[in-house]
């Protein structure tokens, strides 16, 4: 099998896999329309990339929150790398040889998992070879050092967005400097023209869309919570692969419904809700199905994920397309994990403890993460101040080796009976 | 195997005076005398803190750094958690046993991730007067240059603000001068170095480097300069089986290099943060539009951090130093979890390679003297390079 | 009703019987291959013990075999049962160091016995009982001598790996230097890296006083005398130390009762 064959493999098995659930829930009367919806947009965006050469298409690989709203305006193909090593990891269950493969590179055991397996992932032609990588240093060193080893790897050229660390205008007017730089770098390696009314409609619709997500947690404030634990994901995968687009507007106004629906009958996402819980950062990919499990078996539900979806203030204006865009950057939920953890960025885990009744946090402490892992004992301090016990699950969003289902249901059983307990 | 380093060599007794300071960390006597005399210290951790515009406001800047000793770090961990860096779990535990709680003021950069979550937690739970981050950009376009002065500038307003003055220019051209002196004597003593052998050695250096770090410039500059003499006048002579050129994450034990130097493998050069790195280039006041100006051009572009983009700045200096201290061989040490050097490990070594350079990648600890495996790693890498050399 | 506590952990079964929050009786056995049947008697024991029959119990199971046993109405976490244990015999302790043979726990707990946090080492043999065990092989003494040694040292033997395996490869070489360290200075020194890893789970969960130890390890006085060394205040220690998850299992029983549940 040739690399691209190979790479092609991959994606054409995560197609498949999606293929599968989205029957599996179209044949159940029960289900929601709206995941149908969620797993035809995967499938759609790994079908563009499948065909990315033979249509001629220009494909950019992109790291987690880089701002692939660009990448759309220019008509090219966006590959949102993370995810997609994330996906390939979770569909087709293999991992350890791109993170094997990792290895070989001379990557170290310390450098996370997801991007470990990211350039394991390129060297091995599992991942398409893009025309383009485009990365940032969000959130962390690792997404910031990820890029010239890919591009070495992949033979292709590439630009780093530096985001500054503060929020301040003069640092915003950077930002969207490097924005336009690397517009101008898209056009010069492409041949095609940046369309800047494209882009005020992505904006446009950006805006929108981050209002039906508001729209959505305000829904999941309610008790019991419409929104099943592990749904949120989808909230996630919405905006690092679907920015501005059509689609992600209507799966989420068609969430938006369902989710209303089942508050006015007060449906509850599990049959008897007990613990409303804070997850703090991402749940290990392999572990979803089981998680889901677990939250149904005792009643326990995550109401709300500050780093993931629970969106800062601000809306965007469509007449200023790069400076929103710049300023979306800020706004995003993980933009908490970023600049300096004040008091403003505290009060705001706070604010989501009240606002949705929180009765117990769960940190995610993935061992490869340094820096969401140098907060579990600030957050902790900070929820217990406000009588918010918080668990620590070591684990690895990636690999399933690091942890078992056994293990993690044990201290998932220890921490619920420490809640119902109190 | 054949331990000629020392064996002529007589003992230089400036180094008693370095040592002693080092020996007292963190509360050196220098330090304590000038708080003694009513002036503040602030403690600076990266390369990208300017120290000139604290010395120009009359305080003195010492460097953060952890125990000087691989140890346990119970509370760091507990706080920074077991995956960040042991440099940042060591300074934060020093932070948090009260060690430094002598300091008026801390003074950092958004440089990596063990940086600036150390100085979240500092500022959370150890707390000192004055506190500023300064955002340091990640590339050396002018665009760039233009918002670290910024930052720069923001940081001097700051000080200013906390301290009730203003840093003048003159002041500043004072601070520049001195800090400017500091770094010509102490590319002299790195210069010695390049002999075919050298009268110092690379352990040595570190001492020198980890006084430079915690008492006023102004005395340094002094016994730095009578070292200088005394090595000129020494007819000291280092001789091993290869040169080394030490490069990687934060190190300041030199019982580390003293255990490469005690099996035959010179350290000629470095490419550390607390040494070669930490004087790099000189502040040039000619053609900046102000000291500042100067000051924060001089920072931005100094040796790099591995933190910088393009990578190819670090690793075309690297090798420069590389080919002008005619280095046998790369010692890479690298701190678990000091994910930017982590990263650019493979392209460096592929780099160096093209060079005829080899590599010895160690996995370390903040603060390891050296020992065990990683001297028998060390033995093997002499041993191939001095057969190379055949 | 009366309430049964039953602590099945992977060496030892651990039984306590409760009438209006009095101890009636408590059985400390060896733990079978097969769960059901060796936990059923110590229960008999327990039973005979306190002149009661088998009907009219409510019993909550805890420990690693907690929910093998088909008699037990209420299968409860450790944590939950050391906390409420402690509690009983301790009403002023906020942190209890359950020193067990294959992990140890650390509990953090309020005033009223519930659960505010915890910590526990369950990848890593260092700081545990059977790791004691083997190291007293090692030097070929028993716990008892090994904990008499530990006491008479002036001064400790460094060991300075976090690992077990690691630290066992340094006493070996500590014992066969010429000249040999003296024993009691190995001793202490095991001890040390023990309490070291204790002391750094301790930490993880913030240490507030006052401090009690749990688990048949906290029978052995060195450690415990290494343990408040490090900690720089006494320690409590309960007169049967293994007993107290159990204690803490038949307490949540008495409350089911009272709270009239089946």
């Amino acid at each position: 099998m040739t690399s691209a064959e190979q790479g092609n493999s991959k994606i054409k098995a995560i197609i498949r896999a999606c293929r599968l659930i989205m029957r599996m829930n179209q044949a159940l009367p029960e289900a929601r329309k709206s995941e149908a919806m969620y797993y035809q947009m995967l499938i759609n965006y790994f079908t563009r990339l499948l065909n990315a050469r033979e249509n001629g298409d220009f494909v950019a690989a992109h790291t987690v929150f880089f701002p692939a709203e660009l990448i759309y305006a220019m008509d090219m193909v966006p590959m949102h790398a993370e995810t997609t090593t994330w996906m390939t990891a979770l569909f087709t269950g293999e991992c350890s040889d791109i993170l094997a493969a990792g290895a070989e590179l001379g990557l170290a055991y310390e450098i996370c998992t997801p991007h470990r397996g990211l350039a394991g992932a390129f060297a091995l032609g599992v991942l398409p070879r893009p025309d383009v990588m485009l990365w940032s240093n969000m959130v962390c060193d690792n997404t910031a050092k990820s890029g010239e080893l890919i591009m070495e790897i992949c033979n292709c050229p590439g630009f780093f967005i530096d985001h500054p660390f503060k929020d301040s205008e003069y640092e915003r007017n950077y930002l969207v400097g490097e924005m336009e730089d690397m517009v101008h770098f898209l056009e010069e390696k492409s041949g095609r023209k940046m369309d800047w009314d494209k882009l005020s409609e992505i904006v446009a619709r950006m805006d929108r869309q981050i209002e039906l997500v508001r729209e959505v947690n305000e829904l999941r404030k309610a008790v019991p919570t419409p929104f099943h634990s592990q749904g949120f994901l989808e909230l996630v995968s919405s905006d690092y692969l679907f920015p501005g687009q059509p689609e992600a507007i209507e799966y989420l106004e068609t969430l938006k419904q369902e989710l209303a629906d089942a508050v006015k009958e007060g449906k509850g996402a599990v049959s008897n809700e007990r613990f409303r819980l804070m997850t703090l950062f991402l749940p290990p990919m392999h572990l979803m199905a089981f998680l889901e499990k677990i939250s149904q078996e005792y009643g326990a539900v995550s109401v709300v994920e500050p780093f993931f979806t629970y969106w800062g203030e601000g809306r965007l204006d469509p007449t200023k397309p790069l400076e929103s865009v710049a300023k979306k950057s800020y706004m995003i939920p993980e933009m908490r994990m970023y600049g300096p953890m004040d008091e403003r960025a505290l009060n705001s885990i706070v604010d989501c403890a009240k606002q949705y009744k929180v009765d117990g946090a769960i940190y995610y402490a993935d061992v490869g993460c340094r820096h969401t892992c140098a907060t579990i004992k600030l957050f902790k301090d900070t929820l217990n101040n406000i009588d918010v016990p918080v668990l620590t699950l070591d684990c690895d969003v990636v690999d399933p080796t690091a942890t078992s289902e056994e293990e993690v249901g044990e201290k998932l059983e220890q921490f619920f009976e420490l809640l119902e307990d109190r | 195997m054949a331990d000629n380093t020392q064996r002529n060599n007589v003992k230089l007794h400036t180094l008693d005076r370095f040592r002693e300071i080092n020996s007292t960390f963190p509360k050196t006597s220098q330090l304590l005398e000038h708080k003694r005399r009513g002036k503040k210290v602030f403690g600076w951790l990266c390369t990208y803190s300017p120290e000139e515009i604290m010395h120009a406001a009359d305080i003195l800047p010492i460097r953060i750094t952890g125990y000087s000793q691989e140890t346990e770090l119970d509370e760091g961990n507990a706080y920074l958690y077991v995956n960040n860096c042991s440099f940042s779990r060591s300074c934060l535990q020093l932070g948090l046993k009260g060690e430094y709680g002598f300091l008026d003021g801390v003074v950092g950069g958004s440089t990596c991730d063990g940086a600036r979550r150390l100085f979240d937690l500092w500022r959370n739970y150890i707390g000192t007067p004055f506190h500023h981050v300064l955002t340091v950009p990640r590339k050396y376009t002018e665009k760039a240059h233009a918002l670290y002065y910024h930052e720069v500038a923001q940081f001097k307003k700051h000080l200013e603000d906390f301290l009730g003055f203003e840093i003048t220019d003159e002041a500043l051209h004072k601070s520049i001068e001195l800090y400017n002196e500091s770094r010509k004597l102490l590319r002299e003593l790195s210069d010695f170095r390049k002999l075919d052998s050298p009268p110092i050695t690379g352990a040595e250096t570190m001492e020198v480097l980890n006084a430079s770090f915690h008492m006023p410039k102004e005395i340094f500059n002094q016994w730095l300069k009578s070292l200088l003499e005394e090595i000129s006048a020494s007819g000291n002579s280092h001789t091993g089986r290869a040169r080394i050129m030490l490069i990687g994450s934060v190190l300041t034990n030199p019982e580390f290099i003293k255990s490469i130097e005690k099996q035959g493998g010179l350290v000629v050069t470095d490419e550390l943060c607390t040494s070669t790195r930490y004087w790099g280039d000189p502040v040039l006041l000619e053609g900046a539009k102000s000291p500042l100006e100067a000051i924060s051009r001089r920072y931005l572009n100094n040796f790099p951090c591995a933190r910088m983009f393009p990578s190819d700045e670090r690793f075309n200096r690297i090798i420069d130093f590389a080919l002008d201290f005619k280095v046998d061989g790369v010692i890479s040490q690298i701190i678990r979890y000091c994910v930017p050097y982590c990263h650019d490990l493979p392209l460096l070594t592929k780099r160096l390679k093209a060079q005829g350079i080899p590599t010895l990648a160690l996995d370390v600890e903040y603060g390891t003297p050296g020992s065990g495996q990683i001297q028998t790693r060390v033995q093997a890498f002499l041993e191939m390079l001095e057969a190379k050399r055949k | 009703m009366k309430a049964l506590g039953i602590d099945i952990g992977s060496l030892t079964t651990k039984v306590v019987i409760l009438e209006n929050s009095r101890i009636l009786s408590s059985v400390i056995t060896t733990s079978g291959e097969e769960a059901e049947s060796s936990a059923k008697e110590a229960v008999e024991k327990a039973l005979t013990q306190a002149g009661l029959s088998f009907d009219n119990l409510y019993i909550v199971s805890t420990g690693v075999g907690r929910k093998s046993i088909a008699f037990s109405q209420q299968p409860k976490a450790i944590t939950t049962c050391l906390a409420r244990g402690i509690c009983y015999l301790f009403p002023s302790v906020r942190m209890v160091i359950d020193m067990g043979a294959e992990s140890s726990t650390i509990v953090k707990l309020n005033e009223r016995g519930r659960v505010k946090d915890w910590a526990n080492h369950d990848k890593c043999a260092a700081g545990t009982g059977i790791f004691l065990q083997q190291m007293a092989r090692l030097m070929q003494v028993s716990m008892e001598e090994m904990s008499k040694l530990s006491l008479q040292a002036k001064s400790s033997a460094s060991i300075t790996s976090t690992c077990a395996v690691f630290a066992e490869s340094e006493v070996i070489s500590h014992v066969h230097r010429e000249p040999p360290t003296p024993k009691e200075e190995i001793v202490a020194g095991i001890y040390a890296s023990v309490i070291s890893r204790i002391m750094a789970l301790c930490k993880r969960v913030g240490i507030e006083k006052d401090v009690a130890a749990a688990g048949g390890v906290a029978l052995n006085r060195g450690l415990i005398h290494t343990l408040e060394k490090e900690m720089g205040f006494g320690v409590l220690v309960p007169d049967t130390p293994q007993l107290v998850a159990a204690i803490g299992a038949a307490i949540l029983a008495e409350e089911n009762v009272e709270k009239g549940l089946k």
